[in-house]
Parts: structure tokens; C-alpha cells; sequence
């Protein structure tokens, strides 16, 4: 499947996501640990979703990292492909154990869907999660092109949301929400749901949630799909009016915010930090203590870069959780 | 044959390189405050422009649908107003037209024109023995620094003014000091006794009216006004995308093209029917008075019907070349024209798939595009860059199995 001809950080991508559900090969059981003691129903009408997304980015910042130290044409990386394909038919993925090496922030992204949890719960949701049939989204095989791959696996998505029984999916990721709401329904059968983000969730029950908690300066940043693609902007702020929080916005936001450069951080490393430094440095520019977004990709990548002036990159859930002491 | 993987890894370099490269940093960083700043201005004295910027993508959807048929009716127009039409597939036929209407070696001055970037027309007229200037200021500083753009509205946005009195004092054989003013003087002097020796002038043109065989080009520097009017023959190179049906369509487009490439008004907008002519003695029309005896114009396919008859990438071929979207995008912010070929962006990135047809080479410019989708909010003919991009990136996938 051209494998030779495109980046081997594409095609490893695709084939793990085919293989194993899951763009890293990161275990449906692993991903569901941060639930084990919320005993929430598999099956339900609001399904929480993570796709496995934040719980995905530790693994995937170190293999980025592994591809910054090790030069995709040097023999290191060539014995780590060659590994793949032996250990592949063992049931196991090398580029896992690797990353494992290089993981850092294992505990803070899985702990970012408990918290979510956690709040939506408190705010009165009665929420579903099946974390061991729990697949990816799918959104990188959209992201690079993998039509064919795609098609198949979107049938997959569709035969996992069936069975659960939802009639509203909550997307953890814009990424996932994307892909359920704007991408899938073009893939014939996929089964009609109402999809939220968890902004959205939040800015519905906005009246409950704690106020005055923070007395800092806050900005934000706006992921490209959740305010070009989901049209979700004012949420976001209507939710930060309604507990009191002080915010400034950045010189480019809503539906003219800046890339965090993610997007390339496969393909483009080097570009992809610097595209991230440069956006980290116009939320930083607004004085604010703290910047909140609401995407783990964009939180995986903005995280990394380091600021001119000081400023904290946070999950609009990790924000949310400072509210309810979690 | 490369492969899509040593393509990428051949391009990341190159933008890697040009990510450190402090002066692209500095005067892209400019290029973009001025630009936001002057748009806010423009549309706010004229606000009627988003509203006719709709009506124009409209008009161009239309007109692209039923090309063939429009292209004929120009062709005609321009026939009947004494001018010469032509219809060349590629590169090659646009050259080898230019080099029979040319009957021999002779001394060219140019217009800047993308599509003569995209067909690499100075180079090629240069190799076919004709002596070939760039007229554009921004043009004519690349063709010294043999270096290619890196805007399509401002080419050598990337290029200081102490660059450039290093490359026109080496040229000129005289120091020219890094005052703006005086290297515009230098240049004005050199070109201006080309205008009136060159044989032949080309242009491009920004819209084409196929009922009145009008082509409109739109220009600050009077480059253009001089290339179109001083050589006794004048030669437009036009892809077939710009053509509209009527005069007053072709004006909606390039009020909305230059109000988008951040013009409130330009310094010149050019207007040409065919050749120069008086009837001022007798009343016997004579061609070429003052102006060029002879006028032609080339309409170019060069992929462009490929581009419009795609399921996916239909729009793209409405994009007018105003150069907005370069100054919302967050990688070219940091590279510049690197991010590209002789087309730029993620609509450069589209552009270059068809008209060098060649996914493979494309492949490593359509996987640098983000898909932020934030040129979107800015092209008045909102063209769908993402979209487009997904399914470019399916074309590579499929191009990387063969």
C-alpha cells in the first residue's frame, strides 16, 4: 500500500489505526483506566466520547520526539520500522514501547477525561462510556488522506455509536466531533446523532457551574475546527461570563484564531514548534496568567512551546476542575 | 523517479531553512500589519465590496462552467476588433505562438503576470535567443538576483532594501545606496529606454470580456501602461479562467481583486480592446498610431480544465490572485513563498497539482498546509482550501501505490 513512497510516520499511523483501533496502538483497556472507579453504563443515551484522544498525546509527543532526535533516514529509525513489522505479528507495536520510554505527561492527559467526567456529571448529565469497545475517531486518516482506509473504518465508528445506544455523542475532541458530525454521514450508513462538545455541554447547564473561583486574567484559544468547522465561540466565553472569569482575547481569535500547528507535527515537526511558539506568543501577549483551549491536540502542542512572557497552557477541563476542587 | 517521502523530505529543508531565515521573519511580519491594516481601511470605505465579491464568485462559477464557449466568443470579439486570438494547451504552444508572431530574436519587456511564472515564460523566451526584461520592480529585482517570488502580488516581499542596493549597485556598476527612493530611480531610468526600443511588450491580464474582447489589467506602478503602449506589438498571456461574459462583469472583478489585494483604488487599471488606431485623417481607420500595430492574446489551458471540470476543485480555479489568504496563513507567515511553488498557500498548493500535474511533486506543499482553514475566512471567493486539500492528500495516497 505504497508504503515505501509515503513518510513512514503516515503509513504507520494508518496501519495502527487499522490494526489496532488506535493510531499508536494504545490499548482500548489502557485508554479506559482513568474510569475504572466511576463505574459509569456502557450503554445509555449520552455516550461520553474520548476516542482515545487525550489519553493518545503523551504517546504521540514522545514518538514526535524520537522522529526530532532520530533522523527518519538514519539506521536507528530504520531498525525501529523493521521492529514494527516483526513485533507486528506478535500483537504488539514497538513504536509504543518506545514512546513509553518518552512519556511524560501520561498522568495530566489521562486525568483530563475523568475531570470532564467528573464535571459533566455534576452538572447533572447521566453519562454512558464503553472504554473497553471504545475506537479512534479516525480523524488522522481524514487528516492524511487515507480515503480507502477511511471508508472502512468508518464503519467501524458507526458499528461502535450503534451499539451503545446513544442518540448524543459528547466529543472530548473537536477532532472526533469533526469527523462524527461533518465527515462520516458522507460515508453512507452512519447512524443520525446529535454531537456536543464538551464546551457545549458546559455552556447549556452554565447557570450551575461555580463561580469566582479564579480572580486572575485568562485568554483563550480557539481550536481551528471547534470555531471554523462546529461554529463553537461564544460558548466558550458565555461559559467564562457565567463564572465571573476575567478573560482577554488574543490579537487573532474566533473564527480568525491561529493554528496552534498541530496539524503538521507528523509531517513537519521543526515548522509544526514553530508555528506553536509564534501562537503561544500572541495568547502571552494578552497579559493573561493562563491560556484555555478545549482540544487535546492543541494542548499537546502549545504546551510545548515556550513563551516570551510567561503563560500557562491549560485544558478548559483542567480550569473547569480548579472550580470543583477535582 | 523521487517518491512522495524523499519530495517531503527534500522540501522540509528548504522550509526549515527559511523558518530561521530572519529577514523573510521581518518582512513578512510588516507585510502582514500593513495589509490587515489596509484591507480594514478599504472595505470600510467601501463596503459594497463583500456583497459583490459574492456576485463575482457567482459570475466566475458560471463563466468557468461554459468556458469553451466563452473562450470562442472572446477569441471573436478580439478578432473583429482587429486584434489576434489564440489557444494554447501548455507551456510549449504559448512559446512557440510568442516565437512565430515574434519572426525572430527580439527584445521583450514584461509585465508581471503569475501565469507567466507558472509557465516560466522569461526563462523560456530567454532560452528560444530574445533578450527579456522584467519590468515589475519586484520582478525585475528577482530576474537580477536570478530568484524566484515569494508573493504573488509583491515578489520580492522577502528582499530588503540594503539587498537590494547590493544587487542593482553590481548591476548597474555604480553604488546605489539602500534608499528606496533612489533604487526605484535606478531602475526607472534603466527600464525606460527599453520600453521604447522593445520590439514586443506581454502582459497578463486580471479578466477578459468575452462580448466586448476587452482585457483589463490592473497595475500600480505604470510598468504595465508602458509594456502595453510603447512596443509596436503587444502580446497578453490570459488563462482561460478569466474570462466573463460581459465588460461590466469584468469590472466586478477587478473592482473586487484589487480591493482584496488591498488596493482602495490602483494606480492604474488597463483596459485594451486592440491594436492602437486613429481615424483622424480621412477617417481611414490606421492601426498603430501611438500604440502597438499589432495585438494578441493567448488563452492558456495548461491544466486549468482539468481544475474546472474536478468534482472537488471546481473553485479553485475562481481564485483571483488578490493574495489575501498569504497574509492569513500561519506558515507562510514564518516562510513565505517557500510554502509553494510558482503558486503559494494552500490554494498554491492546489493550483500547483494541476497545472504541473503532478501529485507527487505537489504532495510535499499540500501536506505542509494546516487545513486551519483561516484563508477561508479571508477569500472573498471563499474557496473551500481544506476540502480540497483532503482530497489532494487522497490523490497522493493513491499516486504512492503505483
Amino acid at each position: 500500500m505504497g508504503g515505501k513512497q509515503l513518510p513512514e510516520t503516515m503509513t504507520l499511523i494508518r496501519d495502527n489505526i487499522m490494526q489496532y483501533d488506535n493510531p499508536l496502538a494504545v490499548s482500548a483497556k489502557e485508554n479506559a483506566e482513568w474510569a475504572a472507579d466511576l463505574h459509569l453504563p456502557k450503554k445509555g443515551p449520552v455516550l461520553f466520547y474520548t476516542g482515545g484522544e487525550y489519553q493518545l498525546l503523551p504517546f504521540m509527543d514522545s514518538l514526535v520526539t524520537v522522529m526530532d532526535i532520530v533522523d527518519p533516514g538514519t539506521p536507528i529509525f530504520g531498525w525501529m520500522m523493521s521492529m514494527r513489522d516483526l513485533v507486528h505479528k506478535s500483537g504488539m507495536a514497538p513504536e509504543k514501547i518506545f514512546a513509553s520510554v518518552f512519556a511524560q505527561d501520561k498522568k495530566r492527559f489521562f486525568s483530563i477525561n475523568r475531570k470532564a467526567a467528573l464535571i459533566l456529571k455534576a452538572l447533572g448529565y447521566e453519562l454512558a462510556y464503553d472504554g473497553e469497545n471504545e475506537i479512534y475517531s479516525g480523524a488522522l486518516l481524514h487528516e492524511l488522506g487515507f480515503e480507502d482506509a477511511l471508508g472502512e473504518y468508518a464503519k467501524r465508528v458507526s458499528s461502535f455509536i450503534n451499539n451503545s445506544g446513544a442518540k448524543t455523542v459528547v466529543c472530548m475532541s473537536p477532532h472526533a466531533a469533526e469527523m462524527f458530525s461533518l465527515i462520516y454521514p458522507n460515508y453512507g450508513d452512519f447512524p443520525d446523532i446529535e454531537v456536543k462538545t464538551f464546551v457545549e455541554m458546559v455552556h447549556a447547564k452554565r447557570d450551575m457551574l461555580p463561580k469566582n473561583f479564579y480572580r486572575g486574567l485568562v485568554t483563550l484559544h480557539d481550536s481551528c475546527r471547534m470555531a471554523r468547522e462546529m461554529d463553537v465561540v461564544d460558548e466558550f466565553r458565555e461559559v467564562l461570563d457565567a463564572m465571573n472569569v476575567r478573560y482577554e482575547e488574543p490579537f487573532r481569535w474566533g473564527k480568525w484564531s491561529t493554528c496552534c500547528g498541530g496539524p503538521i507535527k507528523t509531517t513537519y515537526a521543526e515548522l509544526s514548534h514553530k508555528l506553536s511558539q509564534k501562537r503561544v506568543d500572541e495568547l502571552a501577549a494578552t497579559g493573561a496568567q493562563i491560556a484555555l483551549l478545549s482540544c487535546p491536540y492543541c494542548l499537546s502542542a502549545l504546551k510545548g512551546a515556550k513563551p516570551t512572557n510567561h503563560i500557562e497552557i491549560m485544558d478548559f477541563v483542567e480550569f473547569l476542575a480548579k472550580g470543583y476542587d477535582l | 523517479m523521487s517518491t512522495i517521502k524523499e519530495n517531503i523530505t527534500e522540501y522540509a529543508k528548504d522550509i526549515n531553512e527559511a523558518s530561521e531565515d530572519e529577514r523573510i521573519r521581518t518582512a513578512i511580519t510588516r507585510a502582514i500589519a500593513a495589509y490587515r491594516k489596509n484591507l480594514a481601511e478599504a472595505l470600510e470605505r467601501y463596503p459594497h465590496t463583500p456583497a459583490m465579491a459574492k456576485e463575482v464568485k457567482e459570475i466566475k462559477r458560471a463563466a468557468n462552467a461554459r468556458w469553451p464557449e466563452l473562450l470562442k466568443q472572446a477569441s471573436d470579439s478580439i478578432e473583429r476588433n482587429h486584434g489576434h486570438a489564440y489557444f494554447a494547451k501548455d507551456a510549449q504552444e504559448v512559446v512557440d505562438i510568442i516565437n512565430e508572431i515574434a519572426g525572430g530574436k527580439k527584445t521583450i519587456v514584461k509585465g508581471k503576470s503569475m501565469l507567466g511564472e507558472e509557465i516560466h515564460l522569461r526563462q523560456r523566451l530567454s532560452a528560444s535567443g530574445h533578450e527579456v526584461w522584467e519590468t515589475d520592480l519586484g520582478e525585475f529585482i528577482l530576474q537580477l538576483m536570478d530568484g524566484r517570488p515569494m508573493h504573488i502580488l509583491s515578489p520580492s516581499i522577502h528582499v530588503p532594501r540594503e539587498q537590494v542596493a547590493e544587487v542593482f549597485s553590481e548591476f548597474f556598476g555604480k553604488e546605489i545606496k539602500p534608499d528606496i527612493s533612489e533604487e526605484v530611480m535606478a531602475v526607472r531610468e534603466f527600464l525606460r529606454e527599453k520600453y521604447f526600443t522593445a520590439d514586443i511588450g506581454i502582459s497578463g491580464a486580471n479578466a477578459v470580456a468575452a462580448d466586448t474582447g476587452q482585457i483589463t489589467i490592473i497595475e500600480n506602478e505604470g510598468n504595465v501602461r508602458l509594456c502595453t503602449a510603447a512596443p509596436p506589438v503587444h502580446i497578453a498571456v490570459v488563462g482561460i479562467e478569466k474570462i466573463v461574459p460581459s465588460f461590466i462583469d469584468s469590472m466586478k472583478v477587478a473592482e473586487v481583486n484589487w480591493r482584496y489585494g488591498q488596493y482602495t483604488a490602483p494606480g492604474y487599471v488597463n483596459i485594451i480592446s486592440g491594436p492602437s488606431k486613429t481615424g483622424d485623417i480621412e477617417k481611414v481607420t490606421t492601426y498603430g498610431a501611438h500604440g502597438p500595430h499589432d495585438f494578441h492574446v493567448i488563452f492558456v489551458d495548461n491544466g486549468r480544465s482539468k481544475m474546472i471540470a474536478d468534482p472537488v476543485c471546481s473553485d479553485a480555479a475562481l481564485c483571483l490572485r488578490c493574495g489575501g489568504c498569504m497574509y492569513e496563513c500561519p506558515v507562510f507567515s514564518l516562510v513565505a513563498g517557500h510554502f509553494g511553488k510558482t503558486y503559494m498557500n494552500g490554494i498554491g498548493a492546489i493550483w500547483t497539482a494541476f497545472v504541473d500535474d503532478d501529485i507527487k511533486e505537489a504532495a510535499p506543499i499540500v501536506y505542509n498546509c494546516l487545513r486551519c482553514g483561516r484563508c477561508v475566512e479571508q477569500c472573498p471567493m471563499d474557496i473551500d482550501v481544506p476540502t480540497m486539500m483532503y482530497y489532494l492528500r487522497t490523490h497522493a495516497v493513491d499516486a504512492a501505490k503505483k
